[in-house]
């Protein structure tokens, strides 16, 4: 290594330290714990009995609800996570302009994030109401049309969670506003004088730069879509109802964990999920050589 | 279609989206002025989104409407029919053909209830301690490792990034016991070390964040100050983070929202009720065998409106913000 | 120079920021007073907040104000997280030292050696006998041969009715359904459909929640072989009829074979979708959507709460053909020492004051406790008290615990999956997905692998 290169490993390691120590220091352990745990049968109480791979034969072999949480998860990932990307990149872009009352106007979709869930999902419940809630009674009154039952209904449940959960992408907006506050003015201006059209600036040069911003949304988005459930046990029940239609990886993993107190075989759960995590981000990062545009390069 | 037209007419989408937004914070907050029996008033009917309450008379009976007639409630008998005092005479009938009269009314009774129930002062104070100490550990800490990670081209960089966002793919569920058992053995249970002492170490959601960010300032400045004998810790300091407040404003905002409202980790780690926050205080409010829904939503109400009032005022510094012209040209 | 005045005045103003934010001492002066004194300081966790929480509380004070070898410091902890808390303290060598389990976790817990045994504390205590305690309510604590927690408070169901809908429907309000038949045929009576859907249901067998294991237990079924360690549900004839008999109650009211009191099953669960918060005004039963329900106990207090203008009887459940007459107690709450807590003495002469009459001879503080919260006493002399069966509404709860044979959920490693998978299993049959037969197979083949896995181990560790 060159002098200068070996002066970037020094100072980027001392950078990169704080998390290099907190990482060795508080997740190494419970990291190769959790990997030993997969391999036990562990109840949290007793000390973990190591059982080579039975765990994940179990998994693989003989449940069912396995199978169900895993493609119930992805469904939800394939959906959410596009839509969400393409609302909250809409609504920064509504939000984005010299209008009065901006200020109000952002706080208001911001509203979502920061309202205790038990009150969101009062009002929800109320939307998806089969009978006399809002998303049913306009369907009949503007569309005459019958809504389904929404949760109650098994083919209909994943896609209200999903609609909840584009109203809920608050925080990608916020984000996106401060990338697009990013973006010089001057590159505006000039286009303008180029005789630009509002597309073609977009095109051209938001989107462009905006993509680093969007790698960051649709990472974050992929890993918090794999691991989604804390939502569905304030709309469904955490039961997983109606049959096992909501039962989601993590909401699965979570009562494998601290309900039926089945440590190990959630640390298996867990490790899959991590693998297939891994497996999306690697790709995605690794196709962002392609699209993402720093500025600063 | 002038510019201005074209701006005003943006205000109808905003309008009508605003609306489906604001809904629960509305009904949050009228729900939290209700009187108990306005709350769900009628069953099946839309949320009622103005506090009403009971007309009633000097002697605190109920005032009714009975087929176009104003009367009074004598109340129910066995059968639950309903005597009503009409015009001096006395009617019988079921609920469901008479209305109760309603008037506008706030039921600020709710809030000093809820505020009794929960020993607030000490709530706040706690959750400000550790909101406080995190954001200033996390935006420091955080905005080391990301500097590390966009700002200095070491070999096996972009790798060990990798691992930075692996973190974030592994459940806390099976983390949550080892990581207890290790903080248990510093002696960190029971007070609030464990739940600020590790933003010391960043945290890899808001690493990532500030390092695309990071990625946007110039190369050329860098180069610049670093054959000018700056130092990396000056180049960090004086140039790239006075450049970065928009990500930094914004990394100080979620984290204080995320501290403001997380339970689990407080409720894990305390032992004394003296210790609890403002989020365990409201969890607790919805436990199985009290939902009084009135001083829940405005418990709820209490705690949201400081974040809505640190969003709504702090805006400027992360969206306005200041745009990139290190370089002319 | 204007750049270090800046710096100097952000510091200042954070130290004052953080003078104001910083915690009080976490130890209240009471506390503190009581370790001065010398005592021993032990840590209650309440798995109750809020005003139930508060009736403990009280208690607790009472305690540490009649004596002064112990002080009590409580914790309310709340259900919904007591379980991370509670396994990761125990696994994190910091457990309380006294804390309140729920019956069904605890069925689970206790079969995993999460307590300490008290029967030696028991030994020198003459008022906690096993004989006081109903014999339901001791299975769940006492097993192996050693006892695992004390209980404080039980629960049971009854048949709970609207009279008004009753009457409405011309039928006697103070007369409510004796056998299984007249449960479906008042049911029937109080189904009122329009067109635009259902206004009123007469019952369904899985309201407030699933209550399929006690549905089976009722019918005259068995879940579970005690003497064997394993589920015997599969081809049981009792709880396929169970199943059968609750899947008709949401079974197309077009097709040839259906009961008087079927209802198209997509109406059934639309009508259930809207139905209210369970502690509000708009609980189905209080509203009037369900002109029938089985509950528990704790109505009595819920009720004149929520819905005071409610007219509404109880009595005992009506027990199916060919089938004894049983009540199901279906946990209790109980007070229990985890394994490895630092102070298990001054815990258990919590308990012992906790669970004996006073001194005075005024009740138990337990009973009072039960009081309260309104739930019913585990001991049968203190379920027998005036306060308790003198309210005409909660004596019938309290009547079933005594004339019939009461069931409870079994003592298993996998309570809570063996629930949940029965309760998992009802909604497929319901929805159509699967037979009786089948669900009862899949319910004991799971059911069973896992209890002879942790079986396997078990024997794999014992010498």
């Amino acid at each position: 290594m060159t002098r200068q290169e070996r002066r970037h490993m020094r100072n980027g390691l001392l950078f990169a330290s704080p998390f290099l120590f907190g990482f060795g220091a508080f997740f190494l352990y419970p990291l190769v714990a959790s990997v030993y745990y997969s391999f036990c049968h562990y109840n949290v109480i007793q000390p973990p009995m190591w059982i080579g791979l039975e765990n994940f034969r179990e998994l693989f072999t003989r449940d069912a609800v396995f199978w169900k949480s895993l493609y119930n998860t992805l469904y939800y990932t394939v959906f959410s996570v596009p839509l969400g990307l393409a609302v909250s990149i809409g609504l920064a872009l509504l939000l984005n302009q010299k209008v009065r009352g901006m200020a109000a106007y952002r706080t208001v979709f911001f509203l979502p994030t920061i309202v205790p869930m038990v009150a969101s999902a009062v009002l929800w419940l109320w939307v998806l109401n089969p009978e006399s809630g809002l998303l049913n009674e306009t369907l009949r009154q503007f569309l005459r049309v019958d809504g389904p039952g929404w949760l109650a209904d098994e083919h209909w449940a994943k896609p209200s969670l999903i609609l909840m959960s584009l109203w809920a992408t608050g925080g990608a907006m916020v984000i996106f506003l401060a990338g697009l506050a990013d973006v010089p003015a001057s590159l505006y201006e000039v286009a303008a004088i180029d005789g630009a059209g509002r597309w073609a600036k977009f095109r051209n040069i938001t989107l462009p730069m905006l993509t680093p911003t969007i790698l960051f949304n649709l990472v974050m988005g992929l890993i918090g879509a794999f691991q989604y459930f804390t939502q569905v046990y304030v709309m469904t029940g955490g039961k997983g109802g109606p049959v096992d239609s909501t039962m989601f990886y993590a909401l699965y993993l979570y009562r494998n964990s601290f309900h039926y107190l089945r440590m190990g075989y959630a640390s298996a759960m867990a490790w899959m999920l991590f693998l297939l995590i891994l497996a999306a981000t690697v790709a995605v990062l690794v196709s962002s050589r392609r699209w993402v545009y720093y500025h600063g390069d | 279609m002038t510019k201005r037209t074209r701006r005003n007419l943006a205000h109808v989408p905003l309008l009508a989206a605003s609306l489906l937004f604001i809904a629960p914070f509305l009904w949050m907050l009228s729900t939290s002025l209700k009187h108990e029996s306005g709350i769900f008033a009628k069953p099946g009917e839309p949320p009622q989104w103005i506090p009403v309450t009971e007309r009633t008379d000097d002697q605190g009976r109920r005032l009714i409407t009975y087929q176009a007639r104003a009367g009074v409630d004598l109340g129910p008998d066995e059968s639950g029919r309903h005597a009503l005092s009409i015009d001096g005479k006395t009617v019988v009938a079921w609920p469901e053909d008479f209305e109760i009269q309603q008037r506008i009314g706030l039921h600020w009774a709710n809030y000093v209830r809820a505020f009794e129930m929960i020993d607030f002062v000490a709530n706040l104070r706690n959750t400000l301690f550790i909101c406080v100490s995190v954001v200033l550990a996390s935006v420091l800490s955080c905005s080391l490792v990301a500097y590390s990670f966009s700002r200095i081209p070491w070999k096996g960089r972009d790798a060990i990034f990798i691992i930075v966002l692996a973190t974030m793919m592994l459940p806390y569920q099976v983390t949550l016991i080892p990581l207890f058992a290790a903080y248990s053995r510093l002696g960190w249970v029971g007070t609030f070390k464990p739940l600020i002492l590790p933003a010391l170490f960043g945290t890899p959601f808001y690493i990532f964040l500030i390092r695309q960010f990071f990625k946007g300032v110039p190369e050329d400045l860098s180069a610049a100050a670093r054959i000018d004998g700056c130092s990396e810790f000056g180049i960090y300091w004086r140039i790239v983070m006075p450049l970065s407040k928009p990500v930094l404003a914004t990394t100080a905002l979620f984290v204080f929202l995320f501290e403001w409202g997380d339970f689990l980790n407080p409720l894990i780690y305390l032992q004394d009720e003296r210790q609890y926050t403002l989020a365990i205080a409201l969890q607790q409010f919805q436990s199985q065998h009290e939902n009084a829904w009135g001083p829940l939503m405005a418990m709820s109400s209490v705690i949201t409106a400081p974040i809505i009032a640190l969003f709504f005022f702090t805006q400027k510094t992360f969206i306005q913000g200041i745009t990139l012209t290190g370089l002319k040209g | 120079m204007q750049r270090w005045i800046r710096w100097i005045l952000a510091g200042a103003c954070g130290l004052l920021v953080y003078a104001l934010i910083w915690p009080r001492s976490a130890t209240s002066d009471a506390e503190r007073e009581a370790r001065k004194q010398g005592r021993t300081v032990i840590v209650y966790w309440d798995r109750h907040s809020g005003h139930e929480h508060e009736a403990r509380r009280a208690l607790i004070h009472e305690f540490n104000t009649s004596q002064d070898k112990v002080y009590v410091r409580a914790l309310p902890i709340g259900y919904n997280s007591l379980m991370e808390k509670l396994l990761t303290s125990i696994a994190g060598s910091a457990p309380p030292d006294v804390c309140a389990i729920d019956g069904g976790i605890m069925a689970q817990l206790v079969a995993q050696g999460c307590f300490a045994t008290l029967e030696s504390f028991m030994a020198g205590c003459p008022s906690l006998r096993e004989e006081r305690f109903f014999p339901h309510i001791w299975k769940t604590v006492a097993f192996d041969g050693h006892v695992w927690g004390i209980p404080t408070t039980t629960d049971t169901y009854c048949l709970l009715w609207n009279k008004r809908a009753f009457r409405k429907a011309g039928l006697d309000p103070d007369r409510p359904p004796r056998t299984l038949a007249e449960l479906e045929e008042y049911a029937a009576r109080l189904t009122i459909k329009d067109e635009s859907g259902i206004r009123q249901i007469g019952f369904l067998p899985w309201q407030p929640w699933d209550l399929s294991h006690m549905w089976g237990l009722l019918f005259g079924g068995t879940w579970y072989d005690e003497s064997t360690g394993l589920a015997v549900c599969a081809g049981d004839p009792n709880l396929i009829r169970m199943f059968a008999w609750q899947r008709s109650f949401a079974i197309d009211p077009t097709s040839d074979t259906h009961p008087p009191f079927a209802l198209d099953p997509e109406k059934v669960m639309s009508f259930q979708q809207g139905f209210g918060a369970y502690m509000s005004a708009n609980n189905p039963f209080y509203s009037g959507k369900i002109a029938m329900i089985t509950e528990g106990e704790w109505q009595v207090t819920f009720i004149p709460k929520y819905a005071p203008d409610l007219d509404w009887g109880v009595a005992a459940i009506p027990t199916p053909d060919g089938a004894s007459p049983r009540a199901y107690g279906p946990t209790c709450i109980a007070d229990c020492i985890p394994a490895g807590c630092r102070h298990p003495e001054a815990a258990w002469a919590y308990l012992e004051w906790f669970n004996s009459p006073r001194p005075d001879g005024r009740p138990s503080p337990a009973s009072d406790y039960n009081y309260a919260i309104h739930n019913i006493p585990v001991r049968t002399d203190e379920a027998r008290q005036a306060r308790f069966i003198g309210d005409p509404r909660f004596r019938p709860f309290v009547d079933v615990l005594f004339e019939r044979e009461t069931v409870s959920a079994p003592v298993t490693p996998v309570t809570q999956f063996f629930m949940d998978e029965i309760e998992r299993q009802r909604e497929r049959v319901i929805y159509r997905k699967t037979s009786p037969e089948q669900a009862l197979r899949e319910i004991q083949n799971t059911v069973n692998d896992h209890l002879q896995l942790g079986r396997a181990l078990a024997a794999r560790t014992t010498p």
